[in-house]
């Protein structure tokens, strides 16, 4: 099969995993819920009767199920995802305003993540079933094993009120000015504007969510890595760049941790699924104004329109992030079967 | 026959008591089993003190003796609230376990073993929910059916059979090609009848060993849901469930929501090496 058949077939694939996504979270939503309006509205429904009617008309909720279902994913094409009663603004809206923050603390949480894990993964393969191995491995398993709320709670005591170094929570102090909105990436936007004071406090409001994240995360990192680089380390090509009197050094960063990389490609699609449920958790601890702070204020409220299209936003950067890995994959290895 | 099975049982048993890992996650693991069964079946009789009651001590006393993970905000023993909630870990782990090992081998020996055009079907839907973003759907699921135990596992059952699947059908398109299913399918046997009394029972230690793995990811993902209110409701304690609604007192009584989140990571630890102390034994075994 060519390159171009396998995307065209693996983006056939997204969206019809998108489509599932939407099918199922909508017929579920309106078919169990006695009455869409209430389902859509919640408390609203029963304390704003007029916004109740125009819910019934714009949804077309007098209408057979499935052709509702076209309106909506009409209006999800659209960019329209309903009206979340909690915030009191479109859900499209409320997801622009957050999911910048979001994607920050995931960006962060992936440097971090990089940082530990490949020395780590390195560490572990030179130093194979010897102490530091099973110090790595013991300090791994325990972060990969510890619900993200945990660890989020156990950093929280020790930096806040035991070191007393980051702020508790939040995205910027209320004394700091906020940059100009300009990308909505508030580190981007101080960056832009020269507000080295906004930076500075946002950096550090910053670091406790993705040091939780990483340290939930870079555990499958290492032990890819150090099967990986293990396997490679037996292969010809390594015997043949020793056999060439190649300096250990060389053959090690050249030869070896060069191929052991590839195979790390496909954990990106984990990383990024296990990264923004964990975000999640993560966000709540901290009330810092991310998606997964607002999904946890729908679930709470019961606010379906939000948590709909909470659900679709993150399901297509899993199956976007799904895509790009399993492509960029067969560039790097040309070897593989399509 | 026997002989060579009992001599491969005891290797195994020495390969796996030999580490000391695989030991701690075996005891861990079944320490938690048997002090679900016994909570399940007791009830309150066997715990310290009845988790629901208040004033059973005085509020927000610090671990002690009398009560060994504190007491919280209205007096009731933190201590017997975790131990009251295990049989719901291990209920809801047991069951979504137990139904993605059934329906993922149903499906994935019948699928290999039909091969063709049912194959292509089944694994193209497979792959079509192993690509659906598990905890996000879960929790849009859930949401959806309202909170409550039984409407989490629910959801839960959705996304974790595809795995099982996949796994089932690379093991039975290797047992097809054996003999005996060739000597089963001449004795005119059904391919029924082959798939479920030949090909699964071949492929079940395989499985096994993925799920005992797989039992702490559920028991994570279950607390996960648990944390955001989808399983069982106040006050009925529920170990997530608990880490959230004592995460306001992280630092006037930090044993609040400490205590429920360190036994879910020690228990989801537990079974990680006993899954992984199962393989290393089996794979230098061979």
């Amino acid at each position: 099969m060519s390159r171009l058949s396998y995307v065209v077939r693996r983006m056939l694939l997204a969206m019809f995993v998108l489509f599932g996504v939407a099918l199922i979270t909508f017929t579920l939503t309106h078919a169990i819920s006695a009455n869409p309006v209430v389902a859509f509205l919640g408390k609203a429904a029963s304390i704003h009767p007029e916004i109740a009617q125009a819910y019934i008309e714009r949804f077309h909720l007098n209408e057979p199920l499935y052709i509702q279902f076209w309106y909506y994913i009409v209006g999800v094409l659209r960019g329209d995802l309903g009206y979340s009663w909690t915030r009191g603004a479109y859900v499209s809206n409320v997801i622009a305003q957050t999911l910048p923050n979001t994607l920050q603390i995931v960006f962060f949480a992936l440097l971090m993540t990089l940082a530990l894990g490949i020395p780590l993964g390195i560490l572990s393969c030179r130093y194979y079933n010897r102490s530091p191995d099973h110090g790595i491995r013991a300090f791994y398993l325990a972060g990969i094993c510890s619900p993200a709320f945990f660890v989020a709670l156990v950093l929280l005591l020790l930096f806040s009120y035991f070191l007393r170094v980051l702020p508790t929570g939040g995205i910027i102090s209320v004394e700091v000015a906020r940059p100009q909105r300009v990308t909505g990436f508030i580190i981007l936007d101080s960056l832009l504007e020269g507000n080295w004071a906004a930076l500075v406090d946002t950096v550090k409001h910053v670091l406790m969510p993705s040091m939780a994240l990483a340290l939930g995360n870079f555990g499958y990192l290492v032990r890819l890595l150090r099967s990986s680089l293990l396997e490679v380390m037996q292969t010809n090509y390594v015997r043949t760049a020793r056999a060439k009197g190649l300096s250990e050094r060389t053959v090690f960063l050249k030869h070896a941790l060069r191929n052991a990389l590839v195979p790390v490609v496909t954990l990106a699609a984990l990383m990024t699924m296990w990264l923004v449920g964990s975000a999640i958790f993560v966000e709540n601890i901290f009330a810092y104004p991310g998606v997964g702070h607002y999904l946890a204020q729908a679930l709470g409220n019961l606010d379906y329109a939000a948590i709909l299209g909470i659900t679709l936003v993150f399901t297509t950067m899993i199956v976007l992030v799904n895509l790009v890995a399993d492509i960029l994959y067969t560039v790097l290895n040309p070897a593989i079967e399509l | 026959m026997i002989r060579m099975r009992r001599t491969k049982i005891s290797r195994f048993l020495k390969l796996y008591t030999s580490n000391v890992s695989a030991c701690v996650g075996f005891s861990i693991a079944a320490g938690f089993v048997i002090l679900a069964l016994v909570v399940a079946l007791g009830g309150y009789w066997v715990l310290p003190y009845n988790p629901l009651k208040q004033n059973v001590g005085p509020a927000f006393s610090p671990p002690s003796w009398e009560h060994p993970f504190g007491t919280d905000q209205v007096g009731r023993d933190l201590f017997s609230r975790v131990l009251y909630a295990t049989p719901n870990a291990l209920f809801v782990s047991a069951v979504i376990i137990g139904w993605a090992m059934i329906i993922g081998m149903l499906l994935g020996s019948f699928s290999a073993y039909h091969g063709g055009r049912v194959d292509e079907i089944l694994m193209r839907v497979t792959d079509l929910f192993l690509a659906l973003p598990g905890l996000i759907l879960a929790i849009a699921i859930s949401v959806a059916l309202g909170p409550g135990l039984n409407n989490m596992m629910y959801a839960l059952m959705v996304g974790w059979w595809p795995a099982y699947a996949r796994m089932a059908r690379g093991e039975a398109l290797r047992i097809s090609r054996y003999d005996f299913i060739e000597a089963a399918r001449a004795a005119g046997l059904g391919s029924g009848k082959i798939v479920l009394n030949h090909v699964i029972p071949n492929l079940v230690t395989t499985i096994m060993i993925y799920a005992t793995v797989d039992f702490g990811q559920v028991i994570m993902v279950y607390a996960g849901l648990s944390y955001l209110g989808l399983s069982v409701q106040p006050p009925m304690p529920d170990w997530g469930a608990m880490v959230n609604y004592y995460q306001g007192y992280v630092v006037s009584a930090p044993w609040l929501p400490l205590f429920p989140g360190l036994v879910i990571a020690i228990v989801v630890v537990g079974f990680g090496l006993l899954g992984d102390g199962i393989r290393d034994a089996i794979e230098s075994q061979t």
